[in-house]
């Protein structure tokens, strides 16, 4: 197990090293000069281009700056956005929280009923049931989501007038934050429907980040049980006599586990991804509406540092996956 | 010349024998037949824009301003689908945009293609050094979300259809070229290729020839899957601002404008996504189809 560590982690190394390169080289390869990129339409005096072009460094070579860049790095230091004033790190740490409440929410509903409803798919394979939830996934993997975003608040929040359509909690509400999760927040302060309020908050949101995670997990849910059900053993097992509630949910689906573990760890990706539509579209203070209101103030350091962030912790849970799967099958890691 | 012609005879019955092989499997799945009638009809569509619509994409009707549709109270049959904000037809915009979004796709899959297979057959033919670098380069790549790298080359390269195609295009790249390369190295165990060579194919030969031709099923189904993954994230690119520029009438681009209307005029907001829903929806019926057909693995599971 160790050296299966060891080996994945000397993969992840260099690629980390290449995603920093990648995200510094990132404004230096934009044609032209990056101080007036920055600026944009604003324009830029002289005397402040030359300041900024000392702030930044880039009066000095090139492979200067990626070594300061680097070093600043391993001290924790991202630079600092150019819009607040704040160190990039410290408007991450904050933001991370409601990005992560929203992912873990989303999972929750895809996982809930993506797979039990894989599951029951494949037991009645050839069903009406079975047809109909496959028609059903593969129209929840072709939706997109920032419609079917919109479509849920014109359906509950317009028509139905249940949910909220922004935000993660109302605004009569005020608490400090102590663990920047707005549900156990909202518990702890004790205040009445405060709880009730975040909940509310969150329900849309997940949804529609939940539904491609969902349609992935019963598709996989149902080819992994599929052929697993073919097998020998269950047959044995059924033989045995053992109820078929115990053979489906004991026997068949602990051995289906793999791949569903698999495209639930890939799916952290895509919920990241999702992350930047659906926080836009509910006005949700994470980091995918992060990124995308500082690619549009031109707010390169928290692009750059933004990145790194986020492939980093991709590649954290990836790894993740991985040593999972180890764990899980022990013919993985004594495979070189 | 006759063993030429034979010769020749025999490969066309080959090709005849493997396409209605493969045909026979592709119909027993309706879903994917459906996906292809509707694909069919979208690019028809698509071609016939010019016929079809019954109105300019871009000509503002100042005086029918946010009609609604014809099943809807004020709805008139001049405007079937309504209108928007500034009077144009909707219709005719959603006609016109089916021509984006396979515009959209078509370019994509040929960059990431191209780009992917030569990378791939590279990273096969060359291991060591280039292999490295090639495969890091694409670990890379997949470390990012694929949305949120494509914004980011985007902003970089200034917001346009073309540069978004280009930036989805590069985030597509890896898939091929992972697929390439282990179904090429797969093949260059294979003893056709150790013959090839010894009769004295050259690299090139071996590539293209030899190795490419046997790379092709998967290669077919995961540039279906992509198609739609471009028109996807193409509308989202749109939706964000960062893709299409107003007036176009691309489906993405045409939802970010209608979102302020979401409540008033919700015929805005629903049609253009349902268009797209629609199209992707039947390009990856197509790509079940053709992976069902094409993937031996699956037969063999099905028998």
């Amino acid at each position: 197990m160790f050296s299966f560590l060891i080996h994945r982690l000397m993969i992840l190394i260099p690629t980390f090293i290449g995603v920093t390169l990648a995200a510094f080289a990132f404004i230096r390869v934009i044609p032209g000069d990056p101080i007036l990129v920055m600026a944009g339409e604003r324009g830029i005096t002289p005397e402040r281009h030359a300041e900024m072009m000392t702030a930044f460094g880039f009066d000095k070579p090139i492979w200067e700056q990626y070594f300061s860049y680097i070093w600043q790095l391993l001290q924790g230091d991202l630079g600092t956005s150019i819009v607040t004033k704040q160190p990039v790190l410290e408007e991450f740490a904050a933001l991370f929280p409601a990005t992560i409440e929203l992912s873990i929410c989303a999972l929750i509903v895809a996982t809930v009923i993506g797979i039990p409803a894989g599951i029951i798919a494949a037991v009645k394979r050839g069903s009406f049931f079975d047809h109909s939830l496959m028609t059903l996934s593969l129209t929840g993997f072709s939706m997109p989501i920032f419609w079917w975003a919109l479509l849920l608040i014109v359906f509950f929040s317009g028509f139905l007038g249940w949910t909220p359509v922004s935000g993660r909690i109302s605004v009569m509400f005020y608490f400090d934050s102590v663990t920047g999760f707005m549900l156990i927040d909202s518990w702890l302060s004790g205040e009445e429907g405060a709880f009730k309020s975040a909940l509310s908050h969150l329900i849309l949101p997940s949804i529609a980040l939940g539904t491609i995670p969902m349609a992935v997990f019963a598709r996989q849910t149902r080819s992994a049980m599929l052929e697993i059900l073919n097998e020998d053993f269950i047959k044995t097992a059924r033989a045995k006599g053992l109820s078929n509630f115990r053979v489906i949910v004991v026997h068949a689906f602990r051995n289906a586990l793999i791949p569903v573990i698999t495209v639930i760890g890939l799916s952290v990706g895509v919920l990241l991804a999702g992350a930047i539509l659906t926080e836009t579209i509910f006005s949700w203070p994470g980091i995918g509406k992060w990124m995308v209101d500082s690619i549009f103030r031109r707010d390169y350091p928290v692009v750059q540092g933004g990145l790194i962030l986020i492939a980093g912790i991709v590649m954290i849970i990836n790894l993740t996956v991985d040593l999972c799967y180890g764990l899980i099958d022990p013919r993985i890691r004594n495979k070189r | 010349m006759s063993t030429e012609t034979l010769n020749y005879s025999r490969d066309r019955s080959a090709l005849a024998v493997v396409l209605s092989d493969f045909w026979h499997e592709f119909k027993q799945n309706h879903g994917a037949l459906a996906g292809l009638v509707v694909m069919g009809l979208v690019v028809l569509m698509a071609v016939f824009a010019d016929v079809i619509a019954p109105h300019s994409p871009i000509e503002q009707y100042r005086t029918a301003m946010l009609v609604p549709p014809v099943w809807q109270d004020g709805g008139s049959w001049e405007f079937i689908l309504g209108t928007d904000s500034v009077g144009r037809d909707l219709l005719s915009r959603l006609i016109h945009g089916s021509r984006y979004s396979l515009y959209i796709g078509l370019i994509v899959i040929f960059i990431s293609l191209t780009v992917g297979v030569m990378l791939g057959l590279l990273a096969a033919f060359f291991k060591g050094f280039v292999e490295n670098l090639i495969m890091r380069a694409m670990d890379i790549i997949l470390a990012f979300p694929s949305l949120l790298l494509a914004l980011a080359l985007v902003a970089i390269l200034g917001p346009s259809l073309e540069n978004a195609m280009v930036a989805i295009a590069v985030v597509l790249i890896p898939h091929f070229v992972r697929i390439t390369r282990a179904q090429a190295i797969a093949e260059l165990g294979k003893d056709y290729v150790a013959a090839s060579q010894t009769m004295g194919a050259g690299v090139g030969r071996l590539m293209f020839i030899n190795v490419l031709p046997n790379c092709m099923a998967p290669l077919i189904v995961q540039a279906t899957l992509s198609f739609s993954t471009a028109i996807l994230d193409a509308a989202a690119l749109g939706f964000l601002g960062m893709g299409a520029q107003p007036p176009t009438p691309e489906w993405g681009s045409m939802l970010a404008v209608a979102r302020e209307f979401i409540l008033t005029a919700s015929w805005l907001v629903t049609l253009p996504g349902l268009a797209i829903l629609i199209t992707v929806l039947s390009i990856n019926l197509i790509g079940d189809g053709l992976r069902d057909a094409l993937d031996p693995k699956m037969k063999r599971g099905k028998a």
